[in-house]
């Protein structure tokens, strides 16, 4: 502080500082937070496939999906994830019902094809995104002791909005929808 | 100072230190801002948009009772009437409150010479007698999953890639790998009869059976379109009788398979279904076989976890139901010891229930 300077200009240029500081301070927060590299995520061990990930997310076709662990897969002929298996069957006693409302789950012989016994074939099942609103049907059939548990719910990041805060997580009844690091990236700040 | 100039000096002060603030109190205002866009935006759900339903699909009352939603239709919630045999439950090993509780896991059951129960569970084998007291117990290998005894009380032991063997005291006495160099097996069960270990290996979907020293002697079960088992759920069991017929879980298929030791098949049982209580339920069943003394066969099922017992020809002769068992289990390991009682061993609840026969129909008929 030179000899001339007085009380106030010394208020004045501390509060001035103070401002400046503060409200880089306040940029650079918000920044980080548009910046952050968190992404929310469902958890396959905490989700019971409810249907409020349908219903709640804030788009009108839920950014949640149903996907298919290829390495858990028992690429079943009578999966009871595809079909149904109370529905009526057909004449080689195989059931004809889906499980998925919007046909969304898709299947296709895979290896060595038997075209006369389709027990001796392999299936493997792929969800069809564009239909699929993630109502978790298939997951909840899929479930031990019916399946293998290969199908799980996930929230698709091409189509999930990053809300403030996910709509589905405020009404998720087994708090199954977290906050993780996106793939790829450095691990986020605090995980909720 | 003069008035005036006092007057002057406050204003000027006045204005200063307004001007000096300004850029305070707009701080103040971005971080009242910043407060209230961190604070939660809570979204308003939408409506749930109306779902097309195509032709043919069954209605919330049928779904309702889907696998997995907790209903369980095919689940015959009473004794199926008019089977030849009937069953009940005699005595229950183990289990919640039991001091003989396995702490973390039971794998395996066998029935030796004088009906001796063996179990595997926790890495150790433990053989009681047939009232379920223990006798003896002894460390196994880790990750032991299966058990067999032998004619002369030699205790089989599988665990994921190996077999181990040990005498009837515990002392181990041998031990090979099973599968071959680049093909690992996945031991999933194992059964003896004289000098002839069959290994049931899921990795391979076939039997493998085997010499007392370990050389391989043959294959089982790869003589069919697929050249082994369909097995969706990486589970295949083995039995087999005094007479050499070698009977394997077809889970994929939904059925039990009988084949020659020399791999030659000799003929299979069982179909899909939902319903009739002969049928095999869900994406892959039976999970489990044992044979009677008599030559009957008995299976294990999940998602309706119940036990089945058939002839050889795949006739159902009796069903004991699921009211037994935690229905979450995935297998239920089984055996059978000379008087015909059936060993069911539930996974999930660490017990082991014993079921004697009661009555055969014919006895029930008799005046």
């Amino acid at each position: 502080m030179n000899e001339n300077s007085t009380r106030r200009q010394f208020i004045e240029g501390s509060c001035r500082v103070l401002g400046f500081v503060t409200i880089g301070g306040a940029a650079g927060l918000l920044t980080q937070r548009a910046s952050a590299n968190a992404v929310y995520q469902v958890d396959p061990f905490k989700c019971t496939s409810c249907d409020l990930c349908r219903t709640a997310c804030v788009l009108s076709h839920s950014a949640v999906k149903a996907v298919n662990d290829f390495e858990k897969c028992g690429y079943c002929m009578l999966c009871p994830a595809y079909m149904d298996v109370l529905s009526k069957p057909d004449e080689h006693g195989i059931p004809t019902g889906k499980v998925c409302p919007q046909d969304a789950l898709k299947r296709r012989v895979v290896g060595k094809v038997d075209a006369e016994d389709p027990n001796n074939n392999y299936y493997e099942y792929v969800v069809d995104e564009a239909r699929c609103d993630g109502c978790g049907k298939c997951v909840k059939a899929c479930m031990a002791p019916a399946g293998n548990a290969s199908l799980r719910l996930e929230i698709r990041y091409s189509r999930c909005v990053e809300c403030n805060e996910c709509a589905i997580q405020i009404v998720c009844p087994d708090r199954a929808i977290v906050r993780v690091a996106a793939p790829g990236m450095a691990p986020a700040g605090p995980v909720r | 100072m003069e008035p005036n100039d006092r007057d002057t000096t406050s204003v000027s002060v006045r204005d200063r230190l307004w001007k000096a603030w300004l850029p305070g109190v707009a701080a103040v205002g971005a971080l009242a801002a910043l407060v209230a866009g961190s604070l939660r935006v809570r979204p308003t759900p939408k409506a749930a948009p109306p779902r097309a339903q195509p032709a043919g699909t069954p209605g919330p009352a049928e779904r309702a009772a889907a696998p997995g939603t907790g209903a369980r239709a095919a689940a015959p919630a009473q004794p199926v009437r008019g089977l030849a045999r009937t069953y009940s439950q005699s005595a229950v090993l183990g289990g919640a409150g039991s001091p003989d509780r396995f702490l973390r896991s039971l794998t395996g059951i066998a029935v030796g010479a004088d009906d001796h129960i063996y179990l595997l569970g926790d890495d150790e084998i433990r053989v009681c007698d047939p009232g379920g007291n223990r006798l003896r117990s002894w460390q196994a290998t880790a990750h032991a999953g299966c058990l067999a005894v032998g004619a002369d009380g030699r205790v089989y032991v599988g665990s994921p890639d190996r077999i181990d063997v040990y005498d009837a005291g515990g002392t181990h006495v041998t031990g090979f790998t099973a599968g071959e160099k680049d093909k690992p097996a996945d031991v999933t069960a194992l059964a003896v009869l004289g000098t002839d270990i069959l290994v049931a290996d899921a990795s391979a979907r076939i039997i493998r059976r085997y010499g007392p020293d370990g050389r391989p002697r043959g294959l089982i079960g790869n003589q069919n379109k697929t050249g082994g088992f369909i097995l969706p759920n990486r589970s295949l069991d083995v039995g087999v009788d005094a007479r050499g017929v070698v009977y394997a879980t077809d889970t994929g298929r939904h059925q039990v398979t009988a084949w020659a030791l020399d791999g030659s098949p000799l003929g299979k049982f069982g179909k899909f279904g939902m319903s009739a209580p002969e049928d095999f339920v869900g994406c892959c069943n039976p999970v489990n076989v044992a044979l009677t003394p008599d030559g009957m066969v008995v299976t294990g099922e999940k998602m309706v976890a119940r036990v089945k017992v058939y002839d050889p020809d795949g006739t159902l002769l009796a069903v004991i139901g699921p009211e037994h068992f935690d229905p979450s289990t995935t297998h239920i390991h089984l055996a059978v010891d000379s008087r015909g009682r059936i060993l069911a061993a539930d996974p999930v609840r660490r017990e082991v229930k014993i079921f004697s026969l009661n009555q055969t129909l014919q006895e029930r008929e008799r005046p």
